[in-house]
């Protein structure tokens, strides 16, 4: 007999996969990420529909119970795509940086009047 | 009563040599009067607005207008800091290639007779870089505090010890400009400065300025959520 949490688990696992595939599929993710985040998602169902099997990983790695080792995966897994998501947002911040200043000095030189610059206000 | 003969002098000859880099973020209330006292003493000046909200860029603008031969204008269309600002500053100012370019901030909390004091160096060709200390005595505690802890940051990661790390008021010369590599945003643009000065091998020298401090200025600049923002920035870039 299968418990809510295992139901509850290959529900989220096989929507974000389906998720994933339709991400993949409007370009914008990236094939080595499908291939990341499938794996990561079908794990999820796995382990739903057989937690047991999460016991060969506690006696493997020394964690007394099973379901712990996948909360510390998990966790560890959280904090590296934070480490991820952070690095492609400063890269977008300094990429930012560089278009703006492109910008300034390519009208600055050109000597573009303030007429022009009414289009680009800002925060409008 | 010598030193303002000696700087009229100095600023009677080189003033057409020296090209004041004016980074301003919704500076609306002081920027006129900022502007108006560099004018004065014919420098030229080269102003970025930094994405203001407020009205900077029209009076900069107007003062342009009136000004065209002695006033550059640069803007960002959207907020990116003090160092996206210089950035842009120093590299507009290098194209120009004046002997000598300054940054001064916006705020209304340099006194442009000072730009003498950190000018005579670089046109005298004792320093490449010259950096205008300000008296901590003079500061406010809570300040004072924030740029020692700031001088002590920016010696443990750049190496070297400097008596005001923090100053926007600088001068270089057309060299240094051109040496120095920045890619901080924000206001750890600062010590990167100085740890580039070092690292170039550029000759630093500090001289004192004065600092006019009034409730505006002392609401602007490096406060102590910018001092931990400026930290956390720098623990990031040693783990790069």
């Amino acid at each position: 007999m299968m418990f809510l949490y295992q139901y509850i688990g290959i529900l989220v696992g096989l929507v974000a996969f389906i998720f994933t595939l339709m991400r993949f599929r409007e370009g914008k993710l990236s094939l080595g990420m499908l291939v990341l985040w499938s794996g990561v998602w079908i794990i999820v169902v796995l382990i739903s529909i057989y937690p047991e099997a999460t016991s060969s990983l506690a006696i493997i790695s020394g964690i007394g119970r099973g379901l712990d080792v996948i909360l510390i995966i998990s966790i560890i897994g959280c904090y590296y795509l934070l480490f991820r998501m952070y690095n492609m947002i400063e890269n977008i911040e300094e990429e930012i940086d560089q278009l703006v200043r492109e910008i300034a000095l390519e009208r600055g030189k050109s000597g573009e009047s303030s007429s022009q610059d009414e289009d680009s206000k800002p925060y409008n | 009563m010598k030193k303002n003969s000696t700087s009229e002098l100095f600023f009677n000859k080189h003033s057409k040599d020296i090209l004041v880099v004016l980074p301003a973020f919704n500076e609306v209330k002081t920027i006129e009067k900022v502007m108006n006292d560099l004018l004065t003493l014919d420098l030229q000046l080269l102003v970025v607005d930094d994405g203001s909200v407020d009205d900077t860029y029209k009076i900069v603008e107007k003062l342009s207008k009136r000004n065209p031969e002695q006033i550059s204008v640069y803007k960002h269309i959207l907020n990116r800091g003090l160092g996206a600002s210089l950035r842009t500053g120093i590299k507009a100012a290098l194209l120009k290639k004046p002997r000598v370019i300054v940054t001064f901030d916006a705020d209304g909390q340099h006194h442009s007779q000072d730009i003498y004091s950190v000018s005579r160096p670089i046109i005298e060709g004792q320093a490449d870089v010259v950096i205008g200390k300000r008296d901590f005595k003079e500061m406010p505690f809570l300040k004072s505090f924030g740029n020692r802890i700031m001088n002590t940051i920016t010696f443990f990661f750049y190496g070297h010890l400097v008596e005001d790390s923090q100053s926007g008021f600088r001068a270089f010369n057309l060299k240094a400009a051109a040496l120095i590599k920045l890619h901080a945003s924000g206001y750890g643009v600062s010590s990167e400065i100085v740890g580039e000065v070092f690292r170039q091998d550029l000759i630093l020298e500090e001289v004192p300025i004065t600092t006019i401090y009034t409730d505006y200025s002392l609401s602007k600049g490096t406060n102590s959520r910018i001092g931990l923002k400026i930290l956390a920035k720098l623990i990031r870039d040693v783990f790069k």
